[in-house]
């Protein structure tokens, strides 16, 4: 099959991918070695980020934060959508139009809901304090939790769909196979569910990961004076103080970072999966 | 299935604890756009005025309509482009299938401010001004890979073979098409395209990059109102779209259900 | 094969059937604005300026587009940067006036974006405190006047009336350990730097010390509630009782204790920070004439009193600034004392901007 004809259907999608997604990126990567104060091509912008402790802290601090909503997510998203998957039958396709609804809110509106909720004297605090669980003032709100909180929310959903999509593609037959052919639970599921279902993490961890360290509206209103980002940096940049070029190498940095992340994370699950 | 029980009361918590953890937050946006106080106070003091304002305020209408198009036209393409490529994908080689592959799905492992702010530089880079095209365009390329990761499931069970098969019997690639390959790819291609549209439509990082002045987005009238003075107007709206799309939703699942499973043939 | 050239017809055709309305949609808007300037029926003049802020008062517009048979059309800006990008890139006749202010009048001036206000065209600018009328960024290197001071205020101590028995009569009092968890400041490079030089006494507008300035508001970042990032967030953590001091604009206080906040506003002796907001008409403009005329009202005695009356920021005319009632602008701090503690923000280059901004990303940081 040399040069199929039908292989042309491929091409719209790829030539606005190519236009629209790529080539901005090209023009970010060259606009990043142009200096914001003279106009010359330099590599002012890259030096400026690494004589500077602050930025490698602050992008430090937004890994931190993006692993352990990816961690908490992944905790939470595979027992549940195993559980829809594998366990529940009619139920399960209610469950997970029930995980998707929230996202019919909009996700600054949701932060904003967990700012309300979680402030000190806000509903949850009233709750503890009725059953004598808190004093005065939870003091979640304008912490890391708080941001986590408010990431985990925003993101988890989708990981769920993930999984439990991979999840449901896997042959009951198979399981019941490996099953009487005396695999114990517990041998079924490391040898043979969690590698089946690995795509489906890989994705999920994905969707939850990228957005994450890209965020920067969610952390600014939920951590308070804690809540600076790499995302907040960048956005300064460029709505603050017009220093596009070297928020243009920032954000090449992230873009890297987020790169060799997914290639670590691809070729560690295809590991797993032989 | 033998010890269902054990698993399945663990299970229940957890599905509950998870469902409260979801809708904790919605429910207490949804009840105070029935609060009096302006700055979402307690005690609760019931009203329905943050509803006439809403009503009554342009601009939030204006932006919901920009939004709605723009997130129309974001799904429908996302699903076309998606589709076609799906179908050619499988006749191309397996190494130009990778390539291709990794640059479709390219924008799904990039945060969302990169591309925004990328496109921007773009535009100005090539001295274009920023107009809506621009932005829809921009939207187009994050939905597209989630569509296209609703598709991919979907045609990995469609079985090539049919497809031929159909042909050699004399049937006519529309009609193949028509026959075959759309009601198989059908519940997927919906699925596809709603994910698109709530996507573009929930999208605040690409628009607030591109959006031209004067132009305004439901999402970036809500960074406004959270900069300027958030009401309970933004509430009552919310709480308007949770019951919109749940009406859409059951409508999709209705149609989803009695039509195409029987197409189908009801597996799974 | 045939499928796939069908296919591709479809989908191509639907793109382009698609972008095409979309362009369509851009077009007939841009189209119906001209073409109505064209027919001559009703002036449109077109505003950039913040949300609420006179232009679409109802009771303004209305006045004013029947005085002159013509229509205001708002555009709002969520940045002055925001103005000044509008400014760049909109084209002929797509700005009539707007409102910078001296972060970016400077830069605007020396871009050549704005025209030279002609005062004999806006009677009401004599009416002005004197040092609003030589107000140092609106006029340019050629020794023009390219802009009109409307408004002015300050950004300086907000405090709950209840919870602190003395009031707080110094900016040292936000870097003070007994308010420690009651505090928000604001998270703005500009306004965290000047308190902190009004603090340690440096000139606020050229701080001596930039590392002083640092370790000062590093030890204060603990005192902090949070740092609050837009106005809402301020009313918001104030209304819930969370923090008793803040970092605050004198506007937003004076609207936040006509609903009934127990808040008031203190301009300390060892000063507040002050801003200007100034009418600019853009050498692009198409309607002049319509647009000074608009300036001139907004300047109008009447206008400005009443405006402050309802919550308005002080006024830049000092005949509508001595018609209040002089307890209620002592209370708002839009007194001439008050004026006299405030230093003016002034201009600062990209490379100010850069440093005071990385100083503050650093605190925040920290």
């Amino acid at each position: 099959m040399i040069k199929d004809r039908r292989t042309i259907m491929t091409w719209p999608a790829m030539l606005t991918l190519l236009l629209f997604a790529l080539f901005p990126l090209v023009i970010m990567f060259y606009t990043s070695f142009i200096s914001d104060a003279t106009g010359e091509f330099s590599m002012a912008n890259y030096a400026k980020f690494f004589s500077n402790l602050t930025y490698i802290k602050v992008t430090g601090t937004s890994i931190l934060i993006s692993l352990c909503v990816t961690l908490v997510s992944l905790v939470i998203a595979y027992p549940l959508a195993y559980i829809m998957a594998k366990k529940l039958k009619g139920l399960k396709n209610i469950i997970l139009v029930l995980v998707i609804i929230p996202f019919f809110t909009n996700q600054l509106v949701r932060v904003y809901s967990w700012l309300i909720f979680l402030q000190d004297g806000g509903i949850l605090n009233r709750l503890f304090m009725t059953f004598g669980l808190a004093e005065n003032g939870l003091g979640i709100l304008y912490t890391k939790a708080a941001v986590i909180i408010g990431l985990t929310h925003a993101f988890f959903p989708y990981m769920v769909v993930t999984i439990f999509m991979a999840l449901e593609r896997l042959d009951d037959a198979m399981l019941e196979a490996s099953r009487s052919l005396g695999a114990s639970k517990t041998t079924t599921f490391m040898k043979v569910i969690f590698p089946l279902s690995m795509p489906g993490v890989i994705s999920g961890v994905t969707i939850v990961f990228i957005p994450c360290l890209g965020s920067f509206v969610e952390p600014r209103i939920l951590g308070g004076t804690g809540g600076l980002t790499i995302g907040n940096i960048i956005e300064d940049q460029f709505f603050e103080i017009y220093g596009w070029n070297f928020g243009a190498a920032i954000a090449f940095l992230l873009l890297a970072m987020v790169l060799i992340c997914m290639g670590g994370l691809n070729s560690a699950g295809k590991r797993w999966q032989v | 299935m033998s010890n269902n029980n054990k698993t399945g009361v663990l299970g229940k918590i957890l599905i509950i604890l998870v469902l409260l953890y979801l809708y904790a937050p919605i429910f207490v946006l949804m009840l105070l756009s029935f609060n009096e106080s302006r700055y979402n106070s307690l005690p609760f003091a019931f009203t329905l005025d943050w509803y006439r304002d809403l009503a009554e305020d342009r601009a939030l209408m204006e932006a919901a309509k920009n939004s709605m198009v723009l997130a129309l036209i974001t799904g429908i393409i996302c699903v076309i482009l998606g589709t076609m490529f799906i179908l050619g994908q499988r006749y191309l080689a397996r190494r130009t299938e990778g390539i291709f592959n990794s640059i479709v799905m390219m924008p799904m492992s990039i945060p969302w401010l990169i591309m925004g702010l990328s496109s921007l530089l773009m535009i100005r880079q090539l001295g274009f001004e920023k107009n809506m095209i621009f932005v829809a365009l921009g939207h187009i390329v994050i939905s597209l890979p989630y569509s296209l990761l609703v598709l991919r499931a979907r045609i990995s069970s469609l079985d090539k073979s049919l497809e031929e098969m159909s042909a050699s019997l004399g049937a006519g690639p529309l009609t193949t098409f028509r026959r075959i390959t759309l009601p198989a790819l059908a519940p997927a291609m919906i699925a596809g395209g709603f994910l698109s549209f709530m996507i573009s439509f929930d999208n605040f990082p690409i628009s607030y990059f591109l959006m031209p002045s004067g132009y305004s987005t439901l999402p970036i009238e809500i960074q406004l109102s959270i900069k300027f003075g958030f009401t309970p107007e933004i509430n009552a709206l919310s709480t308007v779209i949770i019951g919109f799309s749940l009406v859409v939703l059951a409508i999709v699942g209705l149609i989803m259900r009695s039509n195409i499973k029987s197409l189908v043939g009801g597996d799974n | 094969m045939k499928l796939a050239k069908k296919m591709l017809a479809f989908g191509m055709t639907a793109i382009m059937v698609l972008s095409m309305t979309a362009c369509g949609g851009t077009k007939t808007a841009q189209e119906s604005g001209s073409a109505d300037a064209d027919k001559g029926e009703v002036t449109k003049l077109y505003v950039v300026n913040w949300k609420d802020y006179l232009s679409d008062d109802k009771d303004f517009v209305e006045k004013f587009e029947k005085e002159n048979n013509c229509e205001i059309v708002n555009t709002y800006m969520d940045s002055e940067e925001d103005l000044l990008t509008k400014l760049k890139t909109g084209g002929e006749g797509e700005i009539d006036v707007c409102l910078p202010n001296c972060s970016i009048l400077p830069a605007a001036i020396e871009a050549g974006l704005l025209e030279p206000i002609d005062t004999a065209k806006v009677p009401n600018f004599e009416q002005l405190f004197e040092r609003f009328q030589t107000q140092k960024e609106c006029i340019g290197a050629d020794g023009k006047l390219y802009a009109v001071p409307f408004v002015w205020g300050s950004t300086s101590i907000a405090y709950n009336t209840d919870n602190l028995k003395e009031a707080p009569a110094s900016v040292k009092d936000f870097f003070d350990e007994k308010y420690k968890g009651r505090i928000a400041f604001r998270d703005d490079y500009n306004d965290a730097i000047m308190t902190a030089a009004m603090a340690l006494g440096q000139d606020p507008n050229n701080p001596s010390d930039l590392d002083a300035i640092k370790a000062l508001l590093i030890k204060q970042k603990a005192l902090n509630k949070t740092y609050w990032q837009t106005g809402d967030e301020f009313s918001k953590l104030f209304a819930s009782g969370q923090v008793d001091l803040g970092l605050m604009w004198s506007g937003q206080t004076a609207t936040m204790r006509a609903e009934g906040q127990p808040i008031a506003f203190v301009v300390p002796a060892d000063g507040g920070i002050g801003w200007v907001d100034n009418w600019a008409i853009p050498a692009s403009s198409k309607n002049k004439d319509l647009a000074y005329k608009f300036i001139n009202a907004m300047l109008d005695k009447d206008t400005q009193k009443a405006w402050v009356e309802k919550g308005g920021p002080a006024p830049a005319n000092q005949a509508a600034a001595e018609a209040l009632d002089p307890e209620y602008a002592k209370q708002c701090c839009i007194d001439e004392e008050s004026l006299s503690h405030l230093v003016f923000m002034e201009y600062r280059t990209d490379e100010v901007k850069q440093t005071w901004n990385d100083l503050w990303t650093e605190v925040k940081a920290s």
